[in-house]
């Protein structure tokens, strides 16, 4: 049978099947990709750790005293030097992360550079693979953009494919690292595309399906946490995980402000940019002789963190607040990382400490440590990424238990409460804040100030060269139907606007002397813009502008006019926006 | 004969160019080297050092027998009980007709190929499986290394008497360190192996991550904190046999044993021995070669049959350990006094194999004597 394509309803129906086809084959391809190249990534890490005697067994192992003195200084100096030479290649000399995602997801652009995609997960696996205090899932995340982005390069056609690809490669990443493909699904949607719509959701949650699938059923990879089953065992408990909620927030501000801190004092050192990672790395190499703990990810002190007196009151504050400083020195001098795993390891240190806090108000009454400590971590967490509901995730996926993934919310929620009052969404938008991209008043600011007048430029003006008499100009304009006229000189220059009205003024007062020309008269609008003026610079100005249309220059230096704007299309362009906006969030199938 | 070698030769490569070389080589054995006796017999012997016990009985049944039939090598046997200590003094004494082979778990073959007390073997050597899959492909992950070639997986678990807990049985590796629900002394091993990483285990710490903890000072401070727990209850054990006659007398309630000798006392002889498969260690055990040995050819060729498909999945008729050669597995099948189905007893039945812990033979033979001092300091120590 002989499908007649011209038919409407198989036309609709066949775009409907391509367009679902297209979905899920998004899903697939970019949550597969992104899976893979987070466990080599992992994998790769744990090598280099073994390699470079950065992991406690191959430092057990090696048992010769000298050697293990010159390879916890070197190597992360060693490390450092490489970082900051691959950053000298990655366009703006740094590498990139979460914020930047988020800023290409949120301008509605999704392009994620593939040279800066693969230079900072090189980055990436170097500084974490010589044991520097950063995290892994800000490269990892950032990586399956890259990945999920490069896969939405298929198809051009739709731009909206591409965010939703960038989406789909950090839900698989994240469901690969964490073992818990809803926590992915949430995070793309929580902190990189702030919005739930079917059309991205459907993808995203195929491509965090496929990392779990990856790491569960292929791979086989062992969670990243394991908690035995534990209760809460008093109910007044649940005042101490808000006050848990309350101070880690604190604590995050503070290891946030550490890492913006550092992050100002790199800039003032005369030092040059790609020396400072190694630096950092010796610095952070001659602390570790004494306190080898604060060395990479510290995944066995997790460990350790949760159990009941596995250290004392003294050791775990003070262990807080070296790896506050180690985390804050790395990353604020240029190693690639994330921010994510070292507010782990603070926030579970710091909720072991609020445990031994409650068991000298309730006493034997109080649950088990762990409850305490996981609190802490994710009070810590949520504050710094600004994920309250990822976080929740992770805990209950990973522990599939009830009474812990309650405790937590109401640490997570207090927490992010009080750090958005004191500190902002998160660490990214802050970050991105002080780059001039502000999330905090809206997605349409961040969208606009991405979107540039040029665009909305006409040629549907009357121009007079400068030689042009005023009668001829007005008879002109009479005839044209226009009420002002722009004077340009043969280079092309603006020199001024004539209006209809003066024309006539000038002449009934009797002032109109013969030869006068409308150069004389032309006088510089007060509103003009230029090509680069973004359309929301443009409303912002617009408010009291009250002529026909504004005349937009090349720049203010060579005053080359590239033609006028009017009023209506820049709020036209204004509503597009809104309403492009408003579409993808509220996109179906 | 010289036929069949060329048409192998003609070959270019695959399973069937294998099998017909392997073919020639055990026809070549039985024409030429066993034939100048009519009994069998060639006069030739070697020395085997292993555990005794059941397992040396499977070992005698599925390779020593079959292969001085085959080869005409007579085989004299000698005893092991792990550790490095007899091997040194067999390698430095040439004087004595030593050992010419030695079964030792895979750390200790390691820790003695370190210090070069063992030949180095040709993993080229090995026959390929039935199929054609070629050794290297067939053994499991690990079993290869350069001084020793695996036969066996076994498990250290921990067992206890049924008669002992009536009411509430234990399950999980924490009941080993809980006193107060399961009473009674215990029997362990004397030495780090096995105790430390249950100890750590016995917090909650991941079995990925067993050994990436125990490296930490912290990691091992715990584990050794929880030992202490039991400390008073424990009566050390340094020859096999010994926790499972405690065991079995009552003396003591639970005790580490190899799963192979639990399964001998439970199954075969009828005493009422439990296992706890949670958290088994499990290990490979493989051949090595003392170096220096007079009769390197006999102890490879004895090494080229014995690790054979065959011969492994033989073994498991008589011992429920799991055969290193992944071809074997597929053979495995009853149990040849008890005519029960053995692969449910072995350490590798996906049933028990989910929460098991794989020795890092690696991590204690580069720190065999260190953690061993660490450990006899802390026993020594009131």
């Amino acid at each position: 049978m002989r499908i007649d394509r011209s038919r409407p309803a198989v036309r609709t129906g066949l775009k409907f099947a391509s367009r679902i086809a297209l979905i899920v084959a998004l899903g697939i391809a970019s949550g597969t990709l992104a899976s893979l190249a987070a466990v080599g990534f992992v994998e790769l890490v744990a090598v280099l750790n073994e390699w470079f005697l950065i992991s406690p067994r191959s430092r057990f192992i090696v048992d010769n005293e000298p050697l293990l003195l010159v390879a916890t200084v070197g190597v992360p100096a060693a490390g450092g030097l490489v970082v900051g030479l691959i950053h000298r290649a990655v366009p703006g000399g740094r590498s990139h992360g979460p914020a930047d995602i988020i800023q290409s997801v949120q301008t509605m652009d999704g392009r994620i550079p593939v040279r800066t995609g693969f230079l900072s997960a090189a980055a990436g696996i170097v500084s974490l693979g010589a044991g520097a205090s950063v995290g892994q899932y800000g490269p990892l995340a950032h990586l399956g953009a890259t990945l999920g982005s490069l896969v939405a390069r298929v198809n051009r056609d739709n731009r909206w494919i591409a965010t939703v690809g960038v989406g789909c490669g950090v839900a698989a990443v994240i469901s690969t690292a964490f073992n818990a493909p809803i926590a992915g699904i949430i995070f793309a949607h929580e902190v990189i595309l702030r919005h739930y719509s079917l059309r991205a959701f459907a993808p995203i949650t195929i491509a965090a399906t496929m990392g779990h699938v990856m790491a569960n059923v292929v791979f086989k990879r062992p969670p990243l946490f394991r908690v035995e089953a534990i209760t809460v065992n008093f109910a007044p408990e649940f005042l101490g995980f808000i006050l848990v909620g309350m101070v880690g927030s604190l604590i995050a501000v503070i290891y946030m402000h550490a890492i913006l801190q550092a992050n100002r004092i790199s800039r003032q050192l005369p030092v040059a940019e790609c020396l400072k990672p190694m630096l950092a790395g010796a610095l952070l190499g001659l602390a570790a002789i004494w306190l080898p703990d604060i060395l990479g990810i510290g995944k066995e002190t997790l460990r350790f963190a949760v159990i009941d007196h596995a250290f004392v009151p003294g050791e775990l504050a003070f262990l807080l607040v070296a790896k506050i400083l180690a985390t804050a020195l790395c990353i604020g001098f240029g190693f690639a990382g994330g921010v994510f795993s070292p507010a782990l390891l603070i926030g579970i240190l710091f909720g072991a400490l609020a445990g031994n806090g409650a068991e000298l108000v309730f006493g034997d009454l109080r649950s088990d440590l762990a409850i305490y400590a996981i609190c802490g971590m994710v009070s810590v967490t949520s504050a710094v990424i600004g994920a309250p509901l990822t976080t929740i995730l992770i805990v209950f996926e990973l522990t599939r238990n009830y009474d812990l993934a309650t405790a937590a919310m109401v640490s997570v929620v207090v927490s992010n409460m009080v750090s958005y009052r004191l500190f902002g969404r998160s660490l990214f938008d802050v970050q991105l804040g002080m780059r001039g991209f502000d999330l905090s008043v809206g997605r349409e600011k961040a969208v606009l100030d991405r979107r540039f007048i040029e665009c909305y430029v006409t040629q549907d003006y009357t121009g007079f060269a400068p030689d042009v008499s005023l009668a001829e100009a007005e008879s002109h304009l009479l005839r044209t139907r226009r009420h002002e006229g722009y004077v340009v000189d043969a280079d092309g220059a603006y020199l001024g606007t004539v209006k209809l009205g003066d024309l006539v003024a000038r002449r009934q007062d009797g002032g109109t002397e013969s030869g006068a020309t409308v150069a004389r008269v032309a006088q510089p609008e007060p509103l003009i813009l230029t090509a680069r003026t973004s359309v929301w610079q443009a409303m912002a100005e617009m408010g009291d502008f009250v002529g026909e249309s504004i005349p937009v220059l090349e720049d203010f230096d060579n005053r080359r006019m590239l033609g006028v704007v009017f009023e209506a299309s820049i709020v036209k362009a204004y509503l597009d926006t809104l309403k492009d906006i408003r579409h993808e969030e509220n996109a179906g199938a | 004969m010289p036929d069949l070698l060329k048409v192998a030769r003609q070959m270019q490569s695959g399973p069937v160019r294998a099998a017909i070389s392997a073919l020639c080589i055990v026809m070549s054995w039985s024409n030429a080297e066993a034939g100048p006796s009519a009994d069998g017999s060639t006069g030739r012997a070697i020395t085997v050092a292993t555990w005794g016990g059941p397992y040396q009985y499977s070992q005698e049944k599925a390779y020593f027998e079959p292969f001085t039939k085959m080869s005409g090598i007579d085989i004299n046997i000698d005893r092991y009980d792990g550790g490095l200590a007899e091997l040194r003094r067999q390698v430095g004494n040439s004087e004595t007709n030593g050992w010419d082979l030695v079964d030792m778990t895979m750390a200790d073959n390691r820790a003695a190929c370190k210090q070069g007390l063992l030949e180095r073997i040709d993993h080229g050597i090995l026959p390929p499986a039935p199929d054609g899959t070629q050794a290297e492909q067939d053994f499991i992950d690990g079993a290869l290394t350069e001084c020793g070639v695996s036969q066996i997986v076994y498990a250290m678990i921990i067992a206890y008497n049924r008669d002992a807990f009536p009411g509430d049985r234990p399950t999980r590796i924490e009941d080993l360190f809980d006193l107060e629900r399961f009473p009674g002394a215990r029997s362990l091993q004397k030495g780090p192996e096995a105790n430390l990483e249950w100890a750590l285990r016995s917090y909650g710490v991941p079995r990925e991550d067993l050994y990436q903890s125990l490296s930490t000072r912290r990691g091992l401070w715990l584990a050794f904190e929880r030992l202490e727990d039991i400390r008073e209850h424990v009566r050390w054990w340094t020859s096999v046999s010994t926790p499972l006659e405690l065991l079995v007398s009552g003396e003591v309630t639970m005790a580490s044993v190899y799963n192979g000798r639990a399964f001998d006392a439970a199954v075969i002889q009828g005493h009422p021995v439990e296992i706890i498969w949670d958290a088994q260690i499990y290990e490979l055990g493989a051949w090595g070669i003392p170096k220096g040995t007079r009769n390197l050819d006999e102890a490879l060729e004895f090494i080229r049959f014995a690790t054979g498909t065959q011969p492994l999945a033989d073994q498991t008729k008589y011992i429920p350990y799991g055969p290193a050669r992944r071809s074997s597995m597929k053979l495995v099948s009853t149990h040849a006094e008890t005519g029960m189905d053995i692969r449910q007893h072995l350490p590798t039945y996906p049933v028990h194999f989910g929460t098991a812990i794989l020795k890092d033979t690696e991590w204690y033979a580069s720190l065999h004597d260190r953690i061993k001092v660490r450990f006899d300091r802390w026993l020594t120590r009131q």
